[in-house]
């Protein structure tokens, strides 16, 4: 859908480019997420795709068009923009600031008051608590959620998001990423997604783009591939020394194939089948069994340290 | 105090009292004409904006008394003259208000604004020029009593105006002359402060006042 | 190129003897300008001083009782909103009060209060909580740390008011000599009344010139007060 050829941008007075060279694809319906370093060139290469900042060499083609196609404003209209410091219109209400791209592309008034409504409760705004509220009445995190509703207001098939839910404190910040999550999962839009925090990455990206200093693509790939394989030194310690651990929060354990309890289940200390992999093997250890009784379906299942071990090394190449 | 009312009541108080309307009124119009525009010129650049405000600093400084007596020996004397002054002293805190009141508009907000697809022109229009509002007017507020008080001074130079009243009740020695120049000059200038604060608040988006008030 | 002519045109323009005449001004250098323009900084000092003799005291006090502060803003907002010559006027108006320089005082301190007034509360304003209690936990009196802590920090933001009040006042001193305060002004009407283009030029120059350097030069004492402001500016 979205489709990186040969992409770099040098600033005119500047020697070395930001962004350099870069070729990938984003699948349509898909979360790509870049994350790299300060200066690795990320927040450049996803206005790139609006053209808020046009590429020196190479160029960048969505849905097979190339996107200069139309002018700068009329592509703008149709990809959905979420940035870190939010920008609501201070002077707008929140219902105006919502409706700001369908006012723009001429939507009549009361098709875009039905959608104002609809994202206000998708985000978990009361409607009519809010949308006649101005931004200077609400809270960070409410603000960063008008946000989100904005930059999807027209539904735009594409969406790009620079750290939109920096802003606010870490608890927020998790329970928007699942409320995102669980709205992507219905609307399956193509977002382009900007943060510097590796965990988000995992957490947020379908594919992850992981960029160096200088703007070079180091590795680009599903977050379970960049874990188990991390293509170089960079990547490795750019995703953490605990990265087999990070591979063990993508799973559940409710996903995991466990075997049936046979007995001599009394005594052993009963894991949640939603926690992720990594949060019950820090249960298992926290309690001092090595094994585990696990609940699904009705069904009584042994959780055993061994199970996990082997997970862990499954399609995972020495390469430590 | 009946002295006072009987100057007031003479033919020729009411031709002056236009006079000094009339001046302060196109001088104030004159100068935003000229200001607004040299403003949203500069908006943009950070060298344009910080030379126009530095050019209006300087035009503050300078007395009122002295423009309007440097364009007699150049103008000779009358309303005209006095209109090219005053103008000359209602630019400069329009000029300074609407550059700083453009540039401070928050880059973020543009920055979204941009983003979502706003052309160059929407951008100012829908949203810097609104969120400048308040600004901008507070910028042609003091202008406007600015202007009306130097109006005052404009008898000097011929221009006609309240100040007559004040340079006739002097040189007769007459205090109810004296007194009725005064009071009603002013007056005017206090109707228009209150007046124009007024129009400043129409002028600001309910948002920013909310915004004002929470002191974001 | 062309407007570089004209302006070239301009300025030779006052070499014509109708406009400038030099020889005037060498001629009575000593005699007149520069008393005018002593006169003038006199003027301007003592309101200046008095001024702020009244309001530094009257700010700190009013930053301190709150609820004196809107009708204080409003007798000086009104006073600052009377245009100079009618200010004159009414000053001359009570009986004991002569013309001279002694009115021509009274209303430049008059106008200078409210901005004085304004940035003295303002600058105090300013003085993070935290510095003002921390003080007092290190045991320094309300005296102390009103002189020790308060007013130097609140010193960049008095100094801006300083700044403005001073170039306004030289500007309304001006106006005073209407009422034979002296100074600058005295040159202006003069020259004015005897069709005299030398002296209205003089005079107006160099009050112009006055106010501007005064300008600068407290622009620089403020910038200075203030080196963390007006680093960044995106």
């Amino acid at each position: 859908m979205i489709e990186f050829r040969g992409v770099s941008k040098t600033y005119q007075g500047s020697d070395s480019p930001v962004v350099n060279d870069l070729s990938f694809e984003i699948p349509e319906g898909e979360i790509c997420v870049l994350v790299g370093p300060s200066g690795c060139g990320k927040t450049t290469t996803m206005r790139m795709v609006n053209r808020l900042i046009e590429p020196t060499e190479g160029e960048i083609l969505i849905g097979g068009e190339a996107n200069t196609a139309m002018s700068g404003t009329q592509l703008r209209r149709r990809i959905g923009y979420a940035i870190q410091q939010i920008g609501l219109f201070p002077h707008r209400t929140i219902a105006e600031n919502i409706a700001t791209v369908p006012s723009l592309l001429g939507w009549e008034k009361q098709r875009t008051a039905e959608r104002v409504d609809e994202l206000l409760e998708l985000v978990g705004l009361s409607s009519d608590d809010y949308r006649d509220r101005y931004p200077a009445e609400l809270s960070g995190g409410q603000q960063q959620r008008v946000g989100v509703a904005r930059a999807m207001a027209a539904d735009p098939p594409i969406m790009l998001m620079d750290e939109p839910f920096g802003a606010v404190d870490p608890i927020t910040r998790e329970r928007l990423q699942d409320e995102f999550l669980g709205i992507q999962q219905n609307i399956k839009k193509t977002i382009v997604f900007v943060t510097h925090d590796i965990d988000e990455a995992i957490k947020m990206g379908d594919k992850i783009a992981i960029l160096k200093q200088g703007g070079f693509l180091a590795q680009y790939d599903t977050p379970e591939n960049i874990l188990s394989n991390p293509d170089s030194e960079f990547v490795a310690s750019f995703v953490g020394n605990d990265r087999i651990l990070k591979r063990l929060s993508l799973l559940r354990v409710g996903d995991m194939d466990l075997d049936p309890v046979n007995g001599g289940a009394e005594g052993l200390p009963r894991i949640n089948e939603r926690l992720t992999v990594r949060d019950a093997l820090s249960e298992l250890i926290g309690s001092g069994s090595t094994k585990g009784v696990v609940e699904k379906d009705g069904e009584k299942r042994l959780l055993t340290m061994e199970a996990i071990e082997e997970l862990s090394r499954a399609g995972n190449a020495s390469r430590e | 105090m009946s002295g006072i009312l009987d100057v007031l009541r003479r033919p020729d108080f009411f031709e002056l009292l236009r006079q000094h309307v009339l001046l302060s009124v196109a001088a104030l119009l004159i100068g935003i004409a000229i200001a607004l525009p040299v403003a949203l010129v500069v908006r943009n650049t950070a060298l344009g904006a910080a030379l126009a405000v530095n050019v209006g600093n300087i035009g503050r400084a300078v007395p009122s008394l002295a423009i309007l007596a440097l364009c007699q020996p150049f103008l000779g004397f009358g309303f005209d003259t006095a209109l090219v002054a005053l103008t000359a002293l209602a630019i400069p805190p329009i000029l300074i208000n609407a550059s700083t009141g453009l540039r401070e508009v928050s880059t973020d907000v543009i920055d979204a604004a941009r983003g979502m697809g706003h052309s160059g022109g929407q951008v100012l229009t829908l949203i810097q020029l609104p969120i400048a509002a308040p600004v901008v007017f507070a910028g042609i507020r003091t202008s406007a009593v600015q202007v009306v008080a130097s109006a005052t001074l404009a008898t000097f130079i011929g221009g006609g105006g309240l100040g007559e009243l004040i340079v006739e009740g002097t040189q007769l020695n007459d205090t109810a002359i004296l007194l009725a120049g005064s009071f009603s000059v002013a007056v005017l200038a206090i109707i228009t402060e209150v007046g124009f604060g007024a129009l400043e608040k129409v002028f600001t988006p309910k948002g920013l006042k909310i915004a004002q008030k929470r002191g974001r | 190129m062309s407007s570089l002519a004209l302006l070239l045109q301009d300025l030779s323009s006052i070499e014509d003897p109708r406009l400038v005449e030099w020889d005037w001004i060498s001629e009575n250098f000593w005699e007149d300008i520069v008393p005018a323009i002593q006169g003038h900084i006199y003027l301007s000092f003592v309101s200046v001083a008095i001024a702020l003799a009244i309001s530094l005291p009257t700010g700190v006090l009013v930053s301190r009782y709150r609820k004196a502060y809107p009708p204080v803003t409003f007798v000086t907002g009104l006073l600052y909103s009377i245009p100079s010559l009618a200010l004159f006027g009414i000053l001359i108006s009570i009986p004991g009060i002569t013309i001279g320089p002694t009115p021509v005082i009274i209303a430049l301190v008059a106008y200078s209060l409210l901005i004085l007034i304004r940035n003295t509360v303002a600058g105090l304003d300013a003085v993070p909580a935290e510095t003002i209690d921390a003080a007092r936990g290190m045991g320094l009196t309300s005296s102390q740390i009103l002189f020790k802590v308060e007013l130097p920090l609140a010193l960049p933001v008095i100094v801006a008011g300083i700044r403005i009040a001073t170039v306004t006042i030289i500007g309304i001193a001006t106006i005073g000599a209407y009422i034979a305060g002296g100074g600058l002004g005295k040159m202006i009407f003069d020259g004015i009344n005897r069709g005299f283009p030398t002296m209205i030029i003089t005079g107006a120059v160099l009050a112009t010139a006055l106010a501007i350097v005064a300008d600068l030069l407290l622009l620089a004492l403020e910038r200075y007060l203030r080196p963390w402001a007006r680093r960044r500016r995106t």
